[in-house]
């Protein structure tokens, strides 16, 4: 059951002659976990945006087509009614904090009290959604007193605390480091696992190979390939267009040429890397 | 007009607001720290008045100087004139003074004509003459003119250079930042006057004690202090402004 | 709590009341202070209501200090400047060619009494006032929460800029920025700091802007709030009661005035 469908979907931004997005059709099922991955300037992020409403009500621009989650049509409702269809979380976690509140708690209650939930049940969502993120040991701190994974954890909760249909995370990793990137995945994972409908954008390509159900490769605003991570992960059509292939991709591609590599699919994580190598 | 009020705030502009708050108060720290003998204060207020309207630039100057006088109550009397300024920085906006370059000759202009007003200004207080009965008489322009010649010259051509270096391009956004210079000066006065006996507890008390000393009266001397100082300082603020807004690339200006 | 403020906390009584109550009685004093007829109204107010207070706020000895500190500027600039230029009037002393006039250094009295009400009245109520539970406050008397967002963010990030502008600072001098030496070369130092001061956080906004409006911001939906804030019967009594003595204050001063 699909719960985002994307029909035909072309987006310019205001001011600008290229578009931003070409004639996508996607459609994401209930409980999928599916990745987007892609060069810069692909329309990863205008994907991301388009999905949670921001396009075009936020950055107005030429949008056409429709875009669906759970049979509501985006450009037809209003954003402030949208964003608790989807929730959006992106790189920057200092830029997620509202700024409006002095402890974490508040912080993630910030979002129920602006759309009117009763205190009782204010207080359940935000603790379900601390220990759910793992935070709950935070929830005193000041959200400018901590590290980058810590801060981006929050910003995750804020979103979960919304209870949206459909989490879109642009590049939640990106500026954390290994440490704060691993917390970050983990927290995605468990969401995942709970069945919530999560679309990444990522770089890191190893993960989403081992968590994704499907991964979408997005090339100048058009997906270029999308199926199964192994499929789409070693495929040719990816090679030499900025995607940042897995180096165990790349490494096992060249023994292959060398006659090296002997099985059939190249492999996309260490452990099948190693396997194929044995 | 309710509806253009209100579009004036939309949700960047909110998020803008305390950034520009937080700048004022940054950038008017940096210059005590530079020792310059300026405020250079409201440039975040300005830069709202331009980016975002008349009606948040006023908020923004309103808000800046109650949220300052948290520590220093001195400030926030007198947040009607941060809410001018900035309610004057939008109109200029509107017009476009934060766009658009001026021919030089512009810049020259406005530079040497403050100068001379500036002289104009301080030569007929210094040269006032009070009698018995308590009523200051101030010269005539003519006298002055023949008195201070040469003055008057020098000050003449200070300003052309300082119209012509400082303002540069951005001559027309100096004149509007001049305009609310003065503005400010005279509806500031009344508070400082009143309600602080005459004094801001700074070092432009010492201009007060000098047009005071001339036989000027409380007001007058306090609005005098602030014509000398705050056209000046409201003129390099709109600068700034105009340098920064230029220097932004285009998307950003698209709001 | 790392925000731009004066609150100091404490356990006690003046904390305690609600900040709508603390609010109202600051402007009540501010209005009576100011057009109460009368010229030594300031003095008596400090002196009977506000020190008082200050004691049950248990914040008495930072709290003189810091008046002290804050308003010693104006009080020493005004009776100088008033007493000694005061023009015609009756000296004191004269020494050499200083004359302190009787008439300056009344009016600088008069004056220095008004300057310590402003600052007493607003400084107690900064350092016993959480200014987010003020915003919540004033958010349930009808002021948009857009207002209350706007105070109490730029609290929170005030710091960060101030620290902002000593990076840039020393980043740009150990690029060779000279900021040290005559007017001349200082003034070229201002435009390096500022420009990539302001460019640099205009490029948050616009994330910054989506972020709110991700956790539903500009909803239509009547707001709720997770922090309660203790009120009475009695101060909401005594509310009105401030507001009411503020109106008969102006207007005993108008009728003052008329009748001069």
């Amino acid at each position: 059951m699909a719960i985002v469908e994307l029909k035909d979907v072309t987006y310019k931004y205001p001011l600008t002659e290229s578009l931003a997005l070409q004639n996508i059709h996607l459609k994401v099922d209930q409980g999928e976990f599916v990745a987007v991955i892609g060069p810069n300037g692909a329309g990863k992020s205008t994907l991301c945006y388009t999905i949670a409403g921001f396009v075009p009500h936020f950055f107005k621009g030429e949008l056409t087509g429709t875009v669906e989650v759970a049979g509501n049509e985006s450009s037809k409702s209003s954003l402030h009614e949208w964003v608790l269809n989807v929730g959006l979380a992106f790189q920057n976690p200092f830029n997620q904090i509202s700024g409006a509140k002095y402890t974490v708690f508040e912080e993630i209650a910030f979002g129920l009290e602006n759309i009117g939930v009763p205190r009782e049940e204010m207080i359940q969502r935000v603790e379900e959604a601390m220990q759910l993120t793992g935070i709950s040991d935070l929830a005193d701190r000041s959200p400018y007193s901590l590290s980058g994974g810590q801060q981006q954890r929050v910003a995750l909760a804020s979103i979960l605390v919304m209870q949206p249909k459909v989490l879109v995370l642009d590049e939640p990793t990106s500026q954390m480091d290994p440490i704060g990137a691993r917390e970050v995945f983990g927290v995605i994972r468990t969401m995942a696992e709970k069945g919530m409908t999560v679309l990444l954008v990522e770089h890191k390509v190893e993960w989403i190979a081992n968590f994704a159900d499907r991964i979408i490769a997005l090339h100048n605003g058009k997906i270029l390939l999308e199926g199964k991570p192994q499929e789409v992960l070693t495929s040719d059509l990816l090679a030499n267009k900025g995607f940042g292939i897995s180096r165990y991709t790349s490494v096992a591609r060249r023994a292959k040429d060398l006659g090296l590599w002997k099985k059939d699919s190249l492999p996309v994580t260490l452990e099948e890397a190693v396997e194929g190598f044995a | 007009m309710m509806d253009n009020i209100k579009k004036e705030f939309s949700t960047r502009t909110l998020v803008l607001i305390p950034i520009a708050i937080a700048i004022n108060i940054a950038i008017g720290e940096l210059v005590v720290r530079l020792k310059l003998p300026v405020y250079l204060d409201s440039i975040g207020t300005v830069l709202v008045g331009a980016i975002a309207g008349p009606w948040a630039g006023a908020l923004t100057g309103a808000l800046a100087n109650l949220i300052w006088g948290l520590f220093n109550p001195f400030v926030a009397a007198f947040f009607y004139v941060a809410a001018v300024i900035g309610f004057i920085a939008g109109l200029a906006g509107k017009r476009g003074a934060f766009q658009n370059e001026t021919p030089r000759w512009v810049s020259v202009l406005v530079g040497a004509v403050f100068v001379f007003s500036l002289t104009l200004f301080v030569l007929a207080f210094s040269n006032a003459s009070t009698d018995d009965t308590g009523f200051t008489t101030y010269p005539g322009m003519t006298e002055l003119f023949s008195r201070y010649a040469v003055i008057f010259v020098v000050a003449i051509l200070i300003g052309a250079a300082i119209g012509y270096f400082l303002l540069q391009k951005g001559g027309y956004a100096g004149l509007w930042g001049l305009i609310t210079g003065i503005v400010a000066a005279i509806i500031s006065a009344p508070t400082a006057a009143y309600v602080f006996g005459g004094v801001t507890g700074s070092g432009t008390d010492l201009v007060v004690a000098a047009f005071r000393a001339s036989g000027a009266g409380i007001l007058s001397s306090v609005m005098a202090q602030g014509a000398v100082s705050d056209p000046f300082d409201k003129m390099l603020s709109f600068m700034v402004v105009w340098l920064i807004l230029r220097s932004m690339p285009a998307r950003f200006r698209a709001q | 709590m790392n925000t731009f403020s004066m609150y100091v906390a404490r356990e006690s009584g003046l904390h305690k009341l609600h900040p709508l109550t603390k609010s109202l009685l600051t402007l009540l004093l501010l209005v009576a202070g100011l057009t109460l007829p009368g010229n030594w109204t300031g003095y008596i107010l400090v002196l009977f209501i506000i020190l008082p207070l200050a004691l049950w706020g248990q914040v008495f000895r930072n709290f003189i200090r810091i008046v002290w500190g804050l308003s010693l500027p104006f009080i020493l600039s005004v009776v100088i400047i008033q007493s000694l230029f005061w023009g015609k009037g009756t000296p004191i002393f004269e020494f050499w060619i200083l004359a302190p006039k009787v008439e300056g250094a009344l009016f600088a009295a008069i004056s220095v009494g008004r300057i310590i009400l402003v600052m007493a009245g607003f400084i107690l109520f900064a350092m016993t006032t959480r200014p987010d539970t003020l915003m919540i406050s004033l958010k349930q008397v009808g002021v948009p929460s857009s207002l209350a967002y706007i105070i109490v963010t730029t609290l929170q990030i005030i710091p960060r800029f101030q620290s902002k502008a000593s990076t840039i600072l020393d980043a740009q001098r150990s690029r060779g920025l000279e900021t040290e030496g005559n007017l001349f070369v200082r003034s070229r130092a201002v435009v390096p700091i500022i420009l990539p001061l302001v460019l640099g956080s205009l490029v948050e906004v616009e994330e910054r802007a989506i972020a709110i409006e991700a956790r539903g911001f500009n909803s239509k939906r009547e707001e709720t709030s997770l922090i309660e804030i203790p009120d009475t019967k009695t101060q909401f009594i005594v509310r009105r009661l401030f507001f009411m003595l503020m109106i008969l204050s102006i207007a005993a001063r108008i009728a003052w005035q008329l009748s001069n």
